[in-house]
């Protein structure tokens, strides 16, 4: 697997290829962003940025706004998203509740329409980068299972870089997943979190 | 700029310029990415005595709401010389009318480069701080805040970078320093787009015939491959560095 830092500008491919975090100019695939290029599979992960949202994203967010029976929802994003109470909905929230959610369409590219919201009560959240989310959750979600195991700590991961965790060691938690942050952009995290998850708890 | 013919300096000496440099060289030049651990990016450059710091935030929500553009971002520039930046002979900082101008400008650098439309209704932040002002400032200050809004993974389309040239008598000279800035004949400093070498920025002081015009734009664009490289290898040294100390 090669995979190499590309900077926004950098000639990716003599042909153009539709890719995300790309442009085609002259008939030539350029990078848009500073990210991680892997050649083999025509795939550009960025590896800073804000989050961009897509339908059917699990998120997590705090309420914001109440206004009726339509809930603004702070998700770290740049537009606004709102959460609107179905007919059967019983649940309601006030301001300050912490939600977990699907992402149901996105209206202009800037306003989010969540469903399926759930409430997340007590517990710590957690603000990481969101382009450091899908190492966070790991493949298969091999990653996060592994963490909310061995510190026996309830987490959900949202894809807007919202965690939350509650119960078990928490503080060992965060420390993994501040750690994957860090170094998001290394191989072998999953064995080296694994060691250090065991060996802190042994402590 | 501005400095009165009177008491104009020697401003070539034995063929060389005032800091000993020949014509087509250009200072010592450092940038480190990724110096503000609050800021979405950040870039420090040191450009010869020039030390500026740039930081970029967003995209973030637009505020005031009626500035905001439904269909892409805004960008906010904001250039500043730090109270200490510069020579005495420099007058007061401040938001004055240069530091105005300047902003105006750079903000359209950006707003020619990033791919704004990726962001509809937000805005972008863009904060250039000069600590220590030797001539130039805007070109440095340009290319340190290039890197830094490329270290934010913000999407666009190229790193742009900035550098002066200019005249003194009959010579055509590379990034000017303070004293050179004030007295030559001749002062355009010039933002480049390396990627297809378009001219995002161009500005000029005094005159020049056609002829040494298009030599000037010859002469940045040869000086822009050092810059550029300058510019990517500190983005990358921000990944490296953790590679080494990651194991």
């Amino acid at each position: 697997m090669m995979r190499e830092i590309v900077l926004p500008g950098d000639l990716l491919e003599e042909k153009p290829v539709r890719m995300e975090n790309a442009f085609v100019e002259n008939n030539k695939t350029y990078a848009k962003v500073l990210g991680m290029y892997d050649k083999e599979h025509s795939s550009l992960i960025a590896l800073e940025g804000v989050y961009q949202p897509r339908i059917d994203d699990v998120v997590v967010g705090i309420i914001s706004e109440v206004k009726n029976k339509v809930y603004e929802v702070d998700l770290a994003f740049f537009g606004r998203c709102l959460l609107i109470a179905g007919k059967y909905d019983r649940e309601t929230y006030k301001q300050g509740d912490v939600v977990e959610a699907v992402i149901k369409n996105i209206e202009d590219r800037k306003t989010i329409i969540l469903t399926d919201a759930r409430p997340l009560s007590g517990g710590t959240i957690l603000q990481v980068k969101p382009t450091k989310i899908p190492r966070i959750i790991g493949k298969g979600s091999t990653m996060i299972r592994q963490i909310s195991d061995l510190a026996k700590c309830h987490v959900v991961v949202g894809k807007n870089g919202t965690v939350w965790m509650r119960g078990g060691n928490v503080a060992l938690a965060t420390e993994a997943i501040l750690t994957i942050e860090r170094e998001a952009h290394l191989s072998g995290l999953t064995e080296k979190i694994k060691r250090m998850l065991e060996e802190q708890k042994g402590n | 700029m501005g400095g009165s013919a009177a008491n104009k300096p020697k401003l070539i000496i034995d063929g060389k310029r005032v800091d000993g440099r020949s014509f087509g060289q250009m200072r010592q030049i450092k940038i480190t990415a990724s110096v503000l651990k609050n800021a979405d990016g950040s870039a420090f450059i040191e450009w010869g005595n020039n030390k500026i710091l740039a930081a970029v935030y967003g995209p973030k929500e637009a505020t005031p709401k009626h500035l905001s553009d439904p269909m892409k971002a805004i960008i906010k520039c904001r250039y500043m010389m730090a109270p200490f930046s510069s020579l005495a002979d420099h007058g007061r900082t401040g938001p004055n009318r240069r530091a105005t101008e300047i902003s105006k400008v750079i903000k359209e650098v950006f707003e020619n480069c990033v791919v704004l439309t990726e962001y509809p209704g937000s805005q972008i932040e863009v904060y250039i701080e000069i600590l220590q002002g030797d001539g130039g400032t805007r070109a440095a200050g340009l290319t340190a805040a290039a890197v830094a809004m490329a270290s934010a993974g913000i999407q666009m389309k190229d790193i742009p970078y900035a550098v002066s040239v200019g005249r003194i008598d009959e010579h055509l000279a590379i990034d000017f320093n303070m004293i050179e800035d004030n007295y030559s004949d001749s002062d355009m400093p010039i933002a480049i787009s390396p990627r297809n070498n378009d001219i995002v920025l161009l500005q000029m002081d005094g005159g020049l015939t056609k002829e040494q015009f298009m030599r000037s734009i010859k002469m940045a664009i040869d000086a822009g491959k050092t810059i550029t490289d300058l510019q990517k290898r500190a983005l990358r040294e921000v990944y490296a560095k953790d590679e080494i100390n990651g194991e």
